[in-house]
């Protein structure tokens, strides 16, 4: 296995053993997405229109969101806690690969988030789940996952340098469900909120989600919402890099990182 | 006076405490980003059933101060249950626990500044409210509102003693700061009316003390008097001091139990 994979497999794996070994942080990281999609599938409950799949997808969607933001606010500051962030700095694998590999891990724990909505949506509200092209909504689904994973690694690399990373955990949550028309049409949104949509990789692949769960056949727009998506993905990930090369200089240059 | 003292303590330490973690700049940002995330994801919900012909435009206003007045459970709950975690993690239960202290002012204080802190971020979100969201204030009597912000705060912080005691149990009460702070939103007529929710879940609503406090702020602010508004906040103070009763039940059996078992910060 090249070196890469083989440190993003063993951080991905190492993410999964300590969900598994205490189950219960998963809690803090799904209830919002959880209770929020709840509250939209009861407000949406008379309503007539493609309401039901908003709630449901956009609720898979910030449960994504969810996990990946807190574990990148929590992937360096786990390390700091156990006492072994000194050994995975002074590792040659690069750190990048190290966050990106939970990161992932992280982003698709928060995919149960759908599953319980989908079985609260279809058991309890009735909602209509039936997809029209399962393999490209599968697709979909997973490329919007490494993206919202790949916008969570430019977050770690400036959690790196804070204390505050828990705050800012807390604080960026619903910002990113509201610009990224999670559970809404970004038009609904304030004219200059729309730039900041756009630079979402989250806001194409939700669209792109949508579109594909509604029709068989493949529009343009779905590949246009793809291609964007996967374009902004890209510069996530080398804006990361760039990110972490600096801060993990700085940090190795000032000796502050586990104070920080 | 001895009380008295331990009360004020309490209260400021308990407070205070959350700087270790918090810088005081970011304790503000956070507020005000906050105050407004939460109102806002639901507003957009909210003109999304409008916008389509679902709702009536008066969905905005009621969604606008639910969330405004909803910005207590940050402070009264999540933040009090937290105060456990935060004695857990920092090392602080047992000295907190071998202090000759009465237990009773300890306990009810540690809650008390985040009553007045939760109050300030449900004035700043209801100044949300009126200016990005058009709520109209013009009838409301902004006293009498007061006076129900702060009976809400107080019981709600009632509350979330309630659960912080119940959470000295269990090794993360972090865990359960999430889970209270946010079931809120689904029982407590925040977003939709109690009504809205299958039978046997609304008697669950009456459980907390913010079902109430919505409920007489909202007809405050559309300009009932504190005369009209007062058999709610009666019971709402009625559930407010069962809870910290039980709350202290739950600390002092806690207390008892960790001493003779002597895994304080492991139960």
């Amino acid at each position: 296995m090249p070196k890469t994979l083989r440190v993003l497999y063993s951080a991905f794996r190492m993410a999964m053993l300590h969900w598994i070994a205490d189950p219960q942080w998963v809690i803090p990281n799904v209830i919002a997405p959880f209770i929020y999609t709840f509250v939209a599938l009861t407000l949406f409950k008379e309503a007539r229109g493609p309401f039901g799949l908003y709630a449901v997808l956009g609720g898979g969607m910030m449960g994504m969101w969810g996990n990946t933001l807190y574990s990148s606010g929590f992937a360096i500051e786990f390390e700091k806690w156990q006492g072994t962030l000194e050994e995975v700095l002074a590792a040659p694998s690069n750190l990048l690969h190290v966050i990106a590999g939970k990161s992932i891990s992280n982003a698709l724990f928060g995919l149960t988030n759908m599953v319980a909505i989908l079985l609260i949506a279809s058991l309890v509200f009735r909602v209509p789940l039936g997809v029209a092209n399962p393999i490209l909504f599968a697709f979909s689904i997973i490329l919007t996952l490494l993206s919202v994973s790949a916008l969570g690694l430019i977050f770690a690399s400036a959690f790196v340098l804070t204390r505050s990373a828990q705050v800012f955990t807390n604080g960026l949550e619903t910002p990113i469900y509201i610009i990224s028309g999670s559970m809404f049409p970004i038009a609904l949104l304030p004219f200059w909120v729309h730039p900041v949509s756009y630079i979402l990789g989250p806001t194409w692949g939700i669209e792109a989600i949508r579109i594909i769960a509604g029709q068989e056949s493949v529009s343009l727009t779905f590949w246009l919402n793809i291609g964007v998506m996967l374009f902004i993905t890209l510069a996530y990930v080398a804006i990361a890099a760039f990110l972490f090369k600096k801060v993990e200089t700085k940090s190795r240059r000032d000796g502050t990182l586990v104070q920080a | 006076m001895s009380l008295l003292r331990i009360f004020f303590s309490s209260a400021v330490f308990s407070f205070r405490a959350q700087f270790s973690w918090l810088y005081p700049p970011m304790w503000l940002a956070m507020k005000f980003a906050m105050s407004l995330s939460s109102m806002a994801f639901f507003v957009f919900v909210g003109h999304f059933l409008i916008t389509t012909g679902n709702a009536p435009t008066s969905l905005v206003a009621y969604i606008a101060i639910g969330n405004a007045m909803t910005m207590l459970s940050w402070n009264t709950v999540f933040s009090v249950i937290n105060i456990t975690s935060h004695d857990k993690w920092d090392g602080t239960l047992p000295l907190l626990l071998v202090t000759p202290a009465h237990r009773l002012p300890l306990f009810v204080g540690r809650a008390m500044i985040h009553v007045f802190d939760g109050m300030l971020s449900v004035a700043i979100s209801f100044v949300y409210a009126v200016f990005l969201f058009g709520v109209n204030f013009e009838n409301a009597d902004i006293l009498a509102l007061i006076v129900v912000v702060f009976l809400t705060a107080f019981a709600m912080a009632g509350f979330g003693l309630l659960i912080g005691g119940f959470s000295f149990y269990f090794r993360n009460p972090l865990v359960f700061a999430n889970i209270f702070t946010f079931i809120l939103l689904v029982f407590c007529g925040v977003n939709f009316p109690v009504q809205d929710l299958p039978q046997p879940l609304q008697i669950v609503s009456y459980i907390f003390p913010l079902t109430y406090g919505l409920d007489a702020g909202r007809r405050t602010i559309a300009g009932a008097t504190l005369t009209e508004v007062a058999p709610l906040l009666g019971q709402m103070l009625i559930v407010g001091f069962i809870s910290i009763i039980f709350g202290y039940i739950l600390f002092r059996s806690f207390e008892h139990m960790a001493r003779k078992t002597g895994r304080i910060e492991a139960v």
